[in-house]
């Protein structure tokens, strides 16, 4: 199947992993994807300056995907899924702004028309499927404990139709499950990363994601695994930031969902940009390695 | 102690912007405040926001820092009984500072000045890996950045003046 | 009257102000005016309040010296005074059904409110409309129809059990069937009531035990309503009784079976705290106390084979019977009284709070069973599952109330119940132990409420005003969690032992199936509907219908017990004289005109129209036949009927065409559609 895709502005200029990753897996679950006629923002950042453009900007990505014909349109980037939700959901509840909206969008020869909204996580869970994900799995990650982080803009809030429960996302765990590993809970699981108040706050940022680090630490895992580019920027790029922030020392791999299940279905790292992460995912890889020789040499391959 | 003087005019403005949002129900739970995530490290208090604005005393908040401590997670949003949505509220004082001129934290302006020129709110960077490879677009082999098309400065910049 | 062909007839029309109601909006003058030059109409005036006692000696004085033989009101809704204008008409001799009711109130002021001239117009044309229409109406005549004096409770709560009682006591015969096989209900689950700290088994058992010996009154335990056929006075009902496996008449409540049982059932009654068997008695004040098998446990019945028996070979009195089939009775009775009470919010649908994930937060109900001697720990106020010691207690408000995400209302209970469990803590646990409530409002309303509330706090109850966002747990069962206080301004970090969720009163789930058998409806919050909020709080829309207790809206048990003494007086007021009038519209087949093609009777959503053959003249003939004591007046078979030859007095085909025609006589609104 086919589906549009947008990128968004963090992942485009700088959290490439995610881009690659995606690039990387879809394929192999007989998704093509089919990029935008341009890279835009979806207007997160200007929600605080004005509401109405930010709206009018989410409106026309939905209008930008309008123009591939396709009916999917799958938002990897979690405030950008919100964004974008929230613009759709002004479309169709006030008929003044709407309106404007779409008069607007004229003036620039687009269309607005509805088209079926997916983050990475309901799209592989409920659009392709687990049981088509556990099929295309080569190699499992038996014995991989995982912590999961879903983060907040795609969860919350439920009135808006979001793509997991608010309260107890369990989507990621089962993805996760079906790659072979487990999953761990833990009381932390809802906090924030923190990522809004990286440039106006740093400190009270990289303290939100220290303090969700110190917790993750002390579960016995062996990775924790995001799905938005600014909660990866903040538990990976920024971790050993937050070590200085809440005087701890952090060694925890840090990784898209997309790059763990690149490694189950038996891709290259370099193919998947693991060697973009700053956390020390070596050690994941190293264990997934040997767990594949212990379970080598039981079963006598 | 002063005695400040409300604002209604300017509270009806906030009520515009909420899009159905239900701030004048708010009964002062305390439970946004509770779970907010910004309260512990920058002293936000939604319930606070709420009834200064219920009140009218909207005037003291676009100029104020503590409008931007918010963190977005909209925990806030998810658990208010009556839909009040602290988080609308404060997104609506915001766009009340920018229209006011107050002060606006310099990263927002820079993005929306940025996304003008060429529709992201960023270029591309070069990233170091953890092997200290240098690496970016191009390297990586991934598709060239399309910027918008040419009416869509001009389309933004009068969206930017719809108050 | 007729006179050479003409209808002669002298129409009074009066228009109510209703104060503000109606003439804040509609120019009742201009109405008034209007009316004088509708054909017929010999008077027409204007009055504030038309309900009134010198209203209606208005319209008395124009029939007795006027000669006014057809009356319009142009006022509020039937509903509210359509019986008041008809008594008054009739004190004059006149037939009361020859008054016609104009809503101009719910259909005009209310609604246009802020269209005065358009209102206005509107007005008119309703009153022109109800001027063709009384000019059409016949008298009718009232009907008597006896009525059994005898009731139907359904629910055997402390709400049915004091109807009950005031009911057998007057001399009726009582039908109280209750589902769970023991009466009592909520009330039988609390340990203590507020603010007196009676307890609640000592108040209630006296009660209970009254109730099973009354010789007026009938329990049916263990038993639910099946349905409901007729009318008010003359209802039949039937009732399924479901087996309990064992004979009410051998039992003596031994426990012998209990104790030899193997298999172990989650007791429903301790809120599923602790367990009992599948053979056993209710609770430990379970009036009948007769013992009963839950077939869904029980090895021998759920898998239909002869195993196990153990209880049959234990029972002295040889009281059980596998075999025993349920039972259906068919009872008449004259009214009904719905008590059936209400359930507890179940707390895991607020996800954050950790209800049902940590084993250290639970229900207030679960509390009660918790604090009772009889209950799951023997009334050691410990954790449930591991019986620890507590040192800090903490209470949250509101859970499942005053939220738009699940219920909008105020439990009104809630607040009290939680004050009652915190003192109950502090006078039962020696230690030193810390209990707080978290609230968003503290609602201690009622006689004796406000200094219940002063004890608490003079007992080191410490009351946080604000409630917790997320309840989170630890790994040794305790529980932690931030709330920010609006008093002191801080965010206070908690770790409690228990803590207990102020869980509101919702809706039983049996009341979308009441609610059709009787037709009675219910409010948007899921509670039965009473007929007016603030007059008439003890019975529904429907005739012979009445309410009591927490079914029709969240209460504590003096509003209950009142509410159930006020609905056995209004049944007694309604079925005391043996007989009742009934309006006189049901519908009335033409013999004449009916082919006995039975369309009627197969539209009839109550079962009220049969074909009969009958003999005639000309041979025998298929004709419809309304049972009047099923008719309910709804009136779907008279457009269904090809022939008219069924119709309904007071909407009779040329009665409410003259009404379309008045109406499109002149636009309702100028230059309107």
């Amino acid at each position: 199947m086919k589906t549009a895709v947008f990128w968004g502005c963090r992942i485009l200029t700088s959290q490439y992993a995610y881009e690659l990753s995606l690039r990387e897996v879809l394929p192999k679950l007989g998704v093509e994807l089919v990029d935008l006629s341009e890279s835009v923002c979806c207007g997160d950042p200007i929600k605080s300056v004005n509401d109405f453009a930010a709206n009018y900007l989410g409106a026309r990505v939905i209008a930008l995907a309008g123009l591939t014909g396709l009916e999917n349109l799958l938002v990897p980037c979690n405030r950008c899924h919100f964004t974008i939700s929230e613009s759709r959901n002004i479309m169709k509840s006030d008929p003044r702004i709407s309106g404007k909206i779409k008069d607007l969008l004229r003036e620039e020869g687009l269309q607005y028309s509805e088209i079926k909204i997916w983050h990475t996580i309901d799209f592989l869970h409920d659009c392709i499927g687990i049981e088509q994900i556990k099929k295309a799995v080569i190699k499992p990650l038996t014995g991989i404990k995982v912590a999961t982080h879903v983060g907040c803009q795609i969860i919350r809030y439920s009135d808006l139709g979001r793509v997991d429960n608010a309260e107890n996302p369990r989507k990621l765990d089962e993805l996760i499950c079906a790659l072979g590993a487990e999953t761990v809970d833990y009381e932390e699981k809802l906090d924030c990363c923190g990522y809004s108040l990286i440039l106006s706050h740093p400190d009270s940022a990289l303290s939100l994601t220290g303090s969700k680090l110190k917790a993750v630490q002390k579960l016995p895992v062996d990775s924790l695994v995001v799905s938005c580019p600014d909660c990866q920027t903040m538990f990976d790029s920024k971790q050993k930031d937050a070590e200085t922030t809440v005087g701890a020392k952090f060694s925890i791999p840090v990784m898209y969902y997309t790059q763990l299940l690149g490694l189950a279905l038996n891709v290259d790292e370099n193919r998947l940009g693991l060697n973009m992460n700053q956390s020390p995912v070596d050690q994941l890889s190293a264990k997934i390695a040997s767990h594949q020789n212990i379970s080598r040499r039981l079963s006598g391959t | 102690m002063s005695m400040a003087k409300p604002n209604l005019e300017a509270r009806g403005k906030v009520l515009t912007k909420l899009h159905g949002r239900e701030m004048v129900n708010c009964f002062q739970c305390m439970k946004c405040t509770s779970g907010c995530t910004a309260l512990k490290l920058l002293e936000l208090k939604p319930h606070e926001i709420i009834k200064l604005v219920n009140l009218g005393f909207v005037d003291e908040l676009p100029t104020s820092d503590i409008i931007w401590t918010c963190v977005t997670c909209l925990k806030c949003v998810e658990r208010c009984p009556q839909k009040a949505s602290p988080y609308h509220v404060i997104m609506a004082l915001r766009n009340l500072a920018v229209e006011k001129e107050a002060k606006v934290p310099e990263d927002y302006l820079k993005a929306v000045s940025h996304i003008l020129e060429t529709g992201l709110t960023d270029t591309p960077k070069k990233i170091v890996t953890r092997k200290l490879q240098t690496v970016d677009r191009d390297s990586l082999k991934l598709p060239k950045i399309k910027p918008p098309m040419e009416s869509f400065q001009s389309a933004l910049m009068k969206a930017m003046e719809e108050k | 009257m007729v006179r050479d062909g003409f209808i002669v007839t002298k129409i009074g029309v009066y228009v109510c102000h209703c104060g503000l109601n109606i003439a804040g909006v509609v120019d009742v003058e201009k109405v008034a005016e209007y009316a004088k030059n509708l054909p017929d109409v010999a008077v027409s005036r204007h009055y504030t309040y038309m309900c009134s006692e010198p209203g209606q000696r208005m319209v008395q004085d124009d029939i007795k010296t006027l000669g006014i033989d057809r009356i319009v009101i142009a006022a509020c809704s039937p509903k509210m005074h359509e019986d008041t204008f008809r008594r008054a008409v009739s004190e004059t001799g006149l037939n009361p059904y020859l008054t016609e009711i104009v809503n101009l109130r719910e259909h005009v002021s209310w609604v246009h409110t802020h269209e005065p001239e358009k209102a206005t117009e509107k007005a008119e044309g309703l009153v022109r409309m109800g001027v063709a229409r009384v000019r059409l109406l016949e008298p009718l005549k009232n009907r008597r129809v006896k009525v059994e004096k005898s009731v139907l409770i359904v629910g055997g709560g402390i709400a049915g059990i004091q109807s009950s009682l005031d009911l057998a006591n007057a001399g009726f015969k009582v039908y109280l069937v209750e589902k769970s096989p023991s009466i009592g209900g909520r009330m039988s689950q609390l340990d203590k009531t507020f603010p007196t700290l009676d307890c609640s088994a000592c108040i209630l058992t006296p009660k209970m035990v009254d109730a099973a010996k009354h010789r007026n009154i009938m329990l049916l335990t263990n038993a639910e309503v099946m349905e409901v056929k007729g009318f008010v006075g003359n209802y039949e009902v039937s009732i399924f009784k479901k087996p309990r496996y064992v004979d009410a008449k051998k039992c003596v409540g031994c426990e012998l079976c209990t104790r030899v049982c193997p298999v172990k059932v989650p007791d429903e009654f301790n809120e599923n705290l602790s367990e009992k068997r599948a053979i056993s008695i209710h609770s430990a004040h379970a009036v009948p106390k007769i013992a009963m098998i839950n077939p869904n446990y029980c090895l021998r019945l759920k898998y239909n084979k002869g195993v196990c028996a153990k209880c049959q070979n234990a029972c002295e009195a040889m009281a059980i019977n596998f075999e025993q089939k349920p039972e259906v009775n068919q009872v008449k009775v004259g009214a009904i009284i719905l008590a059936v009470g209400s359930e507890v919010f179940n707390a895991s649908k607020m996800a954050e709070l950790g209800y049902g994930r940590f084993k250290n937060v639970i229900s207030n109900i679960e509390f009660e069973r918790i604090s009772d001697a009889s209950g799951p720990t023997g009334g050691k106020i410990v954790t449930p599952k591991d019986h620890k010691m507590l040192k800090t207690i903490v209470f949250v408000q509101c859970v499942g109330s005053r939220d738009k995400r699940f219920h909008e209302y105020c439990c009104r209970v809630g607040c009290m119940v939680t004050l009652k469990q915190a003192i109950l803590a502090r006078e039962k646990i020696e230690e030193n132990v810390r209990i707080y409530v978290c609230y968003i409002d503290l609602r201690a309303f009622g006689k004796g409420y406000e200094e219940f509330y002063r004890r608490a706090r003079d007992m080191d109850i410490d009351f946080i005003a604000g409630i917790p966002s997320e309840i989170h747990g630890s790994p040794d069962g305790s529980l932690y969690f931030d709330v920010y206080d609006k008093g002191t301004n801080k965010l206070l970090q908690i770790t409690a032992d228990l803590v207990v969720l102020g869980t509101g009163l919702v809706p039983n789930r049996d009341m979308g199936h009441l609610s059709a058998l009787v037709h009675a409806s219910r409010s948007a919050d899921g509670f039965f509907l009473e007929a007016h909020p603030k007059l008439k709080p003890l019975e529904s829309a429907m005739s012979g219908v009445f309410l009591a207790g927490a079914c029709q809206g969240p209460k504590d048990i003096p509003d209950t017990v009142a509410q159930a003494s006020g609905a056995a007086a209004k049944v007694i007021d309604l079925l005391s004289n043996g007989e009742i009038e009934l309006e006189p519209l049901k519908a009335v087949v033409n013999k004449e005109l009916c082919s006995g093609c039975n369309i009627c009777g197969s539209i009839c959503p109550f079962a009220a129209i049969e074909i009969h053959l009958e003999k005639a003249e000309e041979g025998a003939k298929y004709r419809a036949e309304v049972i009047e004591a099923m008719c309910q007046g709804c009136g779907l078979c008279c457009p269904a009927c090809p022939s008219g030859a069924i119709k309904m007095p007071q909407f009779t085909t040329s009665q409410v065409l003259s009404q379309v025609e008045a109406a499109l006589a002149e636009p309702l609104v100028k230059g309107g559609k």
